[in-house]
């Protein structure tokens, strides 16, 4: 990375730790089974409780500071979507949920772009099909930086399971 | 200073006179300049006459031919009159500046400028008449004038029925105009103003009620009181926007002029009631006026129904000071004479600049209907700022001169505990509610009447199209430049109406009115106190605290623009904004019994899920005036009529015997 | 009065995360883990047919697990009996996609 690309980078980091306790989240589906919507309707459950961490749905992309991009990102959402990214302010979050955005199930052709980091730059990928609500809330809390990437140090070779 | 006055104001005449003649020559633009020209400077000259009366604060009287005679026409200068006068030359100025960019010249032009001068110059006659037939061959020439000013446009749809029932309704007024006259003349033995006004106490007071009301009733059909007021809503669309603007600012004040005349000076010292009755039906038209201007879609019918409130609530100011008086609160009469008086320049100035500015809009977009209009504040920039003036004085917000003059008629009428009888007191406390309510509901009004045609997007391809090139300015800038004055220089306005109220009543409240600092207080220490001036150099100075703090605080960092946050729609529409009629309904719903609408819905088939294409809703307010009470009348006076028609048959042979049966009456009759 | 008393004591009002683990987690359908002694690439090619998602495939040496794909439907467990297993991990948030693609060598033909 150039130095300007660092400095950048970790001018964004800190900018994202504003975000640590209190992150107000917009919710975008670009065309997906609505299974993901159900896991992230949950988060607001009393069992998941996404309150209790500082963490908000707001319907205003004035107001949020994620986006929380579901679908596959078909093309008659584009207008939508980029005018819902266009209208939050700085600093702000990409993350793109299940298995659908991140472009393993359809491929780009006339209908869809295939996976949401075709239109949007998309910070954290959160798979499952659908993610659970602790994998979202994993998913949330890696984008504000409270907690580690644990995927990266995970092996999926060993018949012992991997650390929580 | 009355000579230099009385020159002045007969140079206006021999101005207009001169403007009526030349007006020939407005077959071509340069005879169309000419004639306007000569039309401003009479309108110059008219606006320093009546200041120069109106500050010299006595009338004087001239009278060419012998005395009593009736052919001798008496010429008066007085102060009450003058302020007319003045309000006369401030609108034909302003017309003059505005008519050559809005008319174009040709032979209908012509005329129509021979017609209007010569109106101009019979209004002028009026104010300045001294005896009882001046007075009225000025008014019915005034009348004639106004009528063929509305019949400009005669060849379109409605405007020959609109001039007539302007007409009509004006000489039934006319009449009871002149029985009024004719009483107080027979029974004083004069036909001079200022005799009469002298000799008043020598009229019983049942013939003094009789030609208080009848002067009432018939100077409130020129006024446009409610219910005398159906022609207004008709005759103003008709004519042409300066038309209008003289009809409204003008020909509508002569009718307040009626009233004031009567009430203050012809037959002063009333009783009670008159002052009641007079309040009552000021109360009235202003809140039937505002009620029905919300409901109108077209921009001149909405001024026209406005204008009728404006009026209701200058009589109320009259009425007032006429009960006032009646129970000897001097300081109160004046002070709400005072108060009408503000009221009526202001609405004055304020409604002629409307209607010029809705003139150029039916100029430059080609349509009335609000529902059509829009987004013109880009298009019309110099117009929507002057028209903006202009709304903002007639909604009454401070500082310009409508809330002076409102404030001061709710002071006045806030005072009525002062008065010891309890019903009037009642009286009183409804009327200032009504004007009250209507405050409130012209604000609405207003904000509809002017956010609907110049805010938002054009919701036709016309109004997108518009373009100010061309259009006046001047004349209506004029106007706007003085509302802010007649605003910010309400101490100076104050104390010349004080002059006039002096000279009418007999009262000097300049004391009780204008205290240090600019202040004005409602004629009574410790009640109230306001400074128009300050509060405008006020409000000027903290307007500049947010610039500062802006320009001060910019942010450094870099900004982005993007467009508004609309739900990442992929576009809006001019359909998708408020129209003129949904942004009244919640007034229409909550007034729902008054209106008594009549709803008309088509649609292509009764599919439910609004597949069948568009649907047509069509409203309509019931006219109530018109059904329920000129309806019958005329019902009445057709009956009558065709029970009369036998006598007409016709038929010489009974013309004969009517001849014969009428000759030996005649014989038997003579020798007694 | 003493929620707001042990609010006031405690000073921030978020929670921790996770405050403790989840004994649910374990009932969640998870990605597969393998055994790499276990594979054959036979076996591989069944696994791959199997998996409904498309997101196992053999790839020269290795098996290529996307875990961007894996919906947990455990077939391939089905397939593979001994081989594989559920691997029990969830929480696969990551801000690179590359490391979403799992290479996990077919050893039983490696001597």
């Amino acid at each position: 990375m150039t130095e300007q690309q660092q400095v950048e980078a970790e001018l964004h980091e800190r900018a994202v730790a504003l975000f640590r306790r209190s992150l107000h989240i917009r919710t975008f589906d670009s065309g997906s089974c609505a299974v993901c919507e159900s896991e992230i309707r949950l988060l607001s459950s009393p069992y998941y409780d996404l309150h209790r961490l500082g963490f908000f749905f707001t319907p205003a992309p004035r107001h949020a500071d994620l986006l929380l991009v579901s679908g596959v990102a078909v093309r008659a959402a584009d207008h939508a979507l980029r005018k819902t990214f266009d209208a939050m302010p700085e600093p702000r979050i990409v993350v793109a949920v299940g298995a659908c955005a991140l472009g393993s199930v359809f491929t780009e052709d006339e209908l869809v772009h295939g996976s949401v980091d075709a239109v949007l730059p998309v910070d954290v990928y959160v798979p499952g099909c659908p993610p659970s609500p602790l994998a979202l809330l994993h998913g949330l809390l890696v984008a504000v930086g409270r907690l580690e990437e644990k995927v990266q140090a995970f092996r999926f070779d060993l018949r012992e399971r991997n650390p929580a | 200073m009355i000579t230099a006055a009385a020159t002045a104001l007969l140079l206006a005449a021999s101005l207009w006179l001169a403007a009526a003649a030349a007006g020939g020559l407005a077959e071509r633009a340069l005879g169309l300049r000419f004639a306007t020209v000569l039309s401003t400077l009479g309108g110059a000259s008219a606006l320093v006459g009546g200041l120069l009366v109106a500050v010299h604060g006595a009338a004087a009287a001239r009278t060419l031919g012998s005395g009593d005679l009736v052919g001798a026409v008496t010429l008066r200068v007085d102060p009450l009159a003058a302020v007319f006068v003045a309000l006369l030359g401030l609108i034909a100025l302003a017309i003059g500046l505005y008519a050559p960019r809005y008319h174009t010249p040709g032979g209908g032009t012509a005329w129509y400028t021979t017609v209007y001068n010569l109106g101009l110059l019979a209004s002028l006659g009026v104010l300045v008449a001294g005896n009882a037939t001046f007075f009225l061959v000025a008014w019915e020439s005034m009348t004639v004038c106004s009528y063929l000013v509305v019949l400009r446009n005669h060849r379109r749809r409605g405007v020959a029925r609109a001039a007539f029932l302007f007409l009509a309704l004006g000489e039934t007024g006319f009449a009871l105009i002149v029985a009024a006259f004719a009483i107080l003349a027979a029974h004083t033995g004069t036909l001079d103003l200022g005799l009469i006004a002298h000799r008043s106490s020598v009229v019983p007071a049942g013939w003094r009620d009789t030609v208080f009301v009848l002067a009432l009733l018939g100077f409130g059909f020129k006024a446009g009181l409610v219910p005398f007021h159906i022609w207004l809503p008709e005759a103003h669309p008709a004519a042409p926007a300066d038309g209008s603007a003289f009809l409204s600012g003008l020909v509508i004040a002569l009718g307040v002029y009626g009233i004031a005349l009567f009430g203050f000076q012809l037959l002063p010292q009333g009783p009670a009631w008159w002052g009641l009755l007079t309040l009552g039906l000021g109360a009235l038209s202003a809140v039937v006026g505002v009620l029905y201007a919300l409901m109108a879609n077209d921009l001149k019918r909405f001024l026209a129904y406005s204008s009728i409130e404006n009026i209701g609530i200058i009589v109320t100011a009259l009425g007032a000071a006429l009960v006032f008086g009646a129970y000897h609160h001097r300081e109160l009469e004046a002070f709400l004479l005072i108060a009408g008086l503000y009221q009526l320049v202001n609405h004055g100035v304020y409604k002629t600049l409307l209607f010029l500015e809705t003139g150029v809009v039916e100029h430059t977009t080609g349509t009335r209907e609000m529902n059509a209009l829009g987004g013109l504040v880009h298009r019309l920039p110099a117009t929507a700022v002057i028209s903006l003036i202009g709304t903002l004085g007639i909604a009454a917000l401070p500082p310009l001169n409508g809330f002076v003059s409102e404030w001061l008629i709710f002071q006045g009428l806030f005072q009525g505990f002062r008065i010891s009888n309890h019903l009037t007191g009642i009286v009183i406390v409804v009327a200032g509610a009504s004007l009250a309510l209507t405050g409130g509901l012209a604000i609405t009004a207003f904000a509809r009447g002017f956010g609907i045609p110049f805010l938002g997007m054009p919701r036709s391809r016309r109004a997108a199209e518009a373009s100010e090139r061309g259009q006046p300015i001047v004349g209506p800038g004029l106007l706007a430049a003085a509302c802010v004055a007649l605003g910010i220089g309400a101490p100076i306005v104050l104390t010349v109406l004080d002059r006039v109220a002096r000279a009418t009543t007999g009262t000097d409240i300049k004391a009780r009115l204008l205290v240090p600092n600019l202040t004005v207080i409602p004629a009574h220490t410790g009640f109230s106190g306001f400074s128009p001036t300050y509060l405008a150099a006020y409000l000027a100075c903290i307007a500049i605290v947010p610039v500062l703090i802006y320009l001060a605080g910019r942010p450094r960092a870099r900004t982005r623009t993007v467009p508004v946050w609309d739900g990442g729609i992929l576009a809006f529409t001019p359909r998708m904004q408020y129209t003129a009629t949904t942004y009244a309904n919640p007034t229409r719903v909550t007034f729902d019994a008054f209106y008594r609408p009549e709803f008309h819905v088509e649609r292509a088939s009764d599919d439910p899920a609004g597949r069948s294409g568009p649907v047509h809703y069509r409203f309509r307010v019931m006219p109530i005036f018109d059904r329920f009470l000129y309806a019958p009348v005329i019902r009445a006076v057709r009956w009558l009529a065709d029970l009369i028609r036998p006598i007409q048959s016709g038929d010489v042979n009974l013309y004969l015997l009517y001849i014969f049966v009428v000759v030996i009456v005649v014989y038997l009759i003579y020798p007694f | 009065m003493i929620w707001f008393l042990r609010g006031l004591r405690r000073g921030v009002v978020t929670t921790r995360y996770p405050a403790h683990a989840d004994p649910w987690a374990e009932a969640l359908p998870t990605p597969p883990s393998f055994d790499p002694q276990k594979l054959t690439f036979e076996l591989a090619e069944r696994l791959a047919a199997a998996c409904p998602a498309g997101a196992l495939r053999r790839d020269g040496p290795d098996l290529v697990l996307d875990l961007a794909g894996c919906t947990g439907c455990g077939r391939c467990c089905e397939v593979g009996g001994e081989a594989v297993a559920a691997s029990g991990s969830f929480e696969l948030a990551t801000h690179d996609r590359g490391s979403l693609l799992k290479r996990i060598p077919i050893g039983a033909d490696r001597d």
